[in-house]
């Protein structure tokens, strides 16, 4: 079985390296991207199975990454998870409604993030059958 | 240039009075007052919604609307327009009270010495234009302290970022084994890391809470699952320290009506503190039960054999900042925030905490919280009165929830009390029910099944129909059901319990006044949030 794709979406060149390290080691093939633009032309050209976004990005922003992703339909379908130091406060509701499956603060724990990973790429819809309340007599 | 005259309104019915006002502003320039007169406090609420009034001088006794209740609605209508209240020798006590609903003043007829009225004016609204401007500055000061705040925290948390990961990349070995030594070292890194982490975060949560932004959503949270979410997370902070770190609740305590988030956090911040303060080979423990004296309350307790705290000291350990200023205190590191914060979040969830201590043999910190009741929930629900000229309408909720806004467990367990509801909502509506039954038309019963399938709520709508068919018959009633389709409210959505209750009840209105009802069942009202 062939190892799944991650694009890694951050400014910061040091945070960027660290999560390449860090994801590697766990059997994930890299691609990466330092800013808005770049990071949906690198999500066209390598169809990454997840990304892994940032939100205070240059020419746009996270947000905007987003956006232009959910125009390219063969594009839309890619989870993403958003990484920020920004404050969660209102950001995270934002990002989940958005579309993203979820959203950490950063610095980010390790485990976690391997979690939301696994989770995020072996997503199964699963529907609950309704159940039903008995009332009793009244 | 010549100055607009101030535009006075003034609110008064005896004619004795108005005529003795008017003349208080004989000595003062022409033009520098106008003053509109009314008699009715309906009048001077069309009034003042027209605006282009600068004050209103407001008698407390008029035809149709009497003390405090005049204040409140001049207030509402214009509340950003200074108020002085006009009252008798007798009424100060009223006067005063007027001052706390939000009028700038009061003065007592007969007492008002000559051109005392203007000058009373022009300072009524002069202060009330400062206490705006403080007002206004107050808030901009919290909003650029807010702005401040993220914009630093943020900026701290990127580096912070990039140092954490690599520490952990060297610490796991994946850029080579480390030497003992080195990996002791690195441990200690990101002890520190984490510390500084934490209290990045104290600063901003800190900052929430005075400027009243604290989230928390309420919802029904087992105690068991996050006591042991703070055991599994603090064990081995505890375990250095050769600290036993033991829990003790039950399984069969009750759900708790809390933000779960808020718990883990309030939980962690009064273990963390009992394993700092506590010396090596001591013993922390974590017990929960239901309040002896409160069985709507939970009881949290965080035990240590730490050194202890001073009486006096006690609820001193909770305000801002609070440091302990004993040396013998080694190890003590953070901002003085965590229990300010733990405080707050505990008074916002309805509870309280407090510390007892004996020094030298440990603290006991508890906590109260509200353990969840889906009737009480519910039951504000229930108080839309039928009222005695219009049709009885009996309004029955269920909370559905397939999407697990509560567990099983937990709706059987509520169940019995959830139906004690139903049946008190019935029976305090029999009094006015009696005397109609029979008249068509003037009983309804509406069945509302909140649910979040429609398929359930359809079947559950036809199941109410089929137990109370008898029942309504022999009464003579005409029954109607409906159903709304809710989605849950939780953790995805962020709303609260109580957003969702709101608009529960928003939406149960709504059916009433719009009457929908069915012939046959079948027919469902499909509504959602």
């Amino acid at each position: 079985m062939r190892n799944k794709k991650i694009l890694i979406v951050d400014d910061d060149p040091d945070v960027l390296q660290g999560m390449h390290v860090r994801l590697k080691a766990n059997h994930y093939d890299i691609c990466l991207a330092g800013d808005t633009f770049s990071a949906v032309a690198e999500a066209r050209r390598s169809s990454p199975d997840l990304i892994l976004l940032d939100l205070g990005l240059p020419a746009g922003g996270g947000f905007l990454v987003m956006e232009r992703l959910k125009m390219i339909p063969s594009l839309a379908i890619i989870p993403i998870i958003i990484v920020s130091a920004r404050d969660g406060l209102g950001n995270q509701k934002r990002a989940l409604d958005a579309g993203a499956k979820a959203f950490l603060q950063k610095p980010v724990d390790d485990a976690e993030l391997l979690a939301v990973i696994r989770q995020a790429l072996g997503e199964s819809v699963r529907k609950d059958p309704p159940t039903f309340y008995d009332l009793g007599r009244i | 240039m010549k100055e607009r005259a101030l535009q006075v309104l003034l609110v008064e019915d005896n004619a004795g009075d108005v005529r003795l006002l008017r003349e208080m502003f004989n000595g003062e320039k022409p033009g520098s007052f106008e003053l509109t007169h009314l008699l009715r406090m309906s009048e001077a609420e069309t009034h003042l919604a027209k605006g282009g009034v600068d004050i209103v001088l407001l008698d407390m006794g008029l035809p149709d609307g009497h003390g405090l209740d005049t204040v409140r609605r001049a207030h509402r209508v214009a509340p950003n327009i200074p108020m002085i209240v006009l009252t008798g020798l007798d009424d100060e006590a009223l006067a005063a009270e007027a001052m706390k609903e939000g009028a700038q003043d009061y003065l007592i007829k007969g007492q008002i010495e000559n051109r005392a009225l203007p000058r009373a004016l022009r300072h009524a609204i002069e202060r009330h234009r400062m206490q705006t401007e403080t007002d206004l500055i107050r808030t901009q000061q919290l909003h650029f302290k807010d702005q401040f705040l993220s914009h630093v925290s943020h900026e701290l948390r990127s580096p912070l970022s990039a140092i954490r990961q690599f520490v952990t990349i060297l610490l796991d070995g994946l850029a080579g084994e480390l030497q003992p030594e080195q990996h002791e070292y690195m441990g200690i890194v990101l002890r520190n890391v984490k510390q500084l982490q934490a209290m990045i975060n104290d600063l901003l949560e800190v900052s929430r809470v005075q400027a009243g932004k604290l989230m928390i959503e309420p919802q029904c949270t087992s105690i068991s699952e996050a006591i042991a979410y703070a055991v599994d997370t603090l064990q081995g902070a505890a375990t250095a320290k050769r600290i036993v770190l033991s829990s003790d609740a039950g399984c069969q305590l009750p759900s708790i009506c809390t933000d779960p988030t808020r718990l883990r956090q309030i939980l962690i911040i009064l273990v963390d503190n009992a394993i700092k303060f506590t010396p090596p080979d001591g013993e922390v423990k974590i017990q929960a039960r239901v309040c002896e004296n409160d069985p709507s309350l939970l009881v949290l307790e965080v035990s240590d054999s730490g050194c202890g705290i001073s009486p006096d000291m006690t609820e001193r350990i909770f305000e801002r900042l609070f440091q302990t200023s004993d040396p013998s205190l080694e190890g003590r590191k953070g901002l003085g925030l965590g229990l300010y914060i733990c405080k707050e979040l505990v008074r916002r969830q309805g509870g309280q905490i407090w510390a007892k201590s004996t020094p030298g043999q440990g603290s006991v910190f508890s906590v109260t919280l509200p353990i969840f009741s889906l009737p009480a929930l519910i039951s504000p629900a229930f108080r839309k009165e039928g009222r005695a000229d219009g049709p009885v309408t009996l309004v029955v909720t269920e909370i559905g929830s397939q999407s697990g806004w509560l567990s099983d467990e937990v709706r059987a367990e509520q169940s019995h009390g959830v139906r004690e509801v139903l049946q008190r909502c019935l029976h305090s509506h029999l009094d006015v029910l009696l005397p109609k039954m029979g008249v068509a038309g003037a009983v309804e019963l509406f069945f509302i099944v909140a649910i979040t399938d429609a398929i359930g709520g359809k079947a559950i709508s036809k199941r109410i129909r089929e137990q109370l068919h008898d029942h309504v018959q022999q009464a003579g009633l005409t029954l109607s059901t409906s159903y709304q389709s809710i989605a849950p409210a939780g953790r995805h959505s962020g709303e609260s319990i109580e957003a969702f209750l709101e608009q529960l009840a928003s939406g149960i209105q709504e059916l009433i006044n719009a009457k929908i009802s069915s012939e046959e069942d079948g027919q469902c009202v499909t509504k959602r949030f």
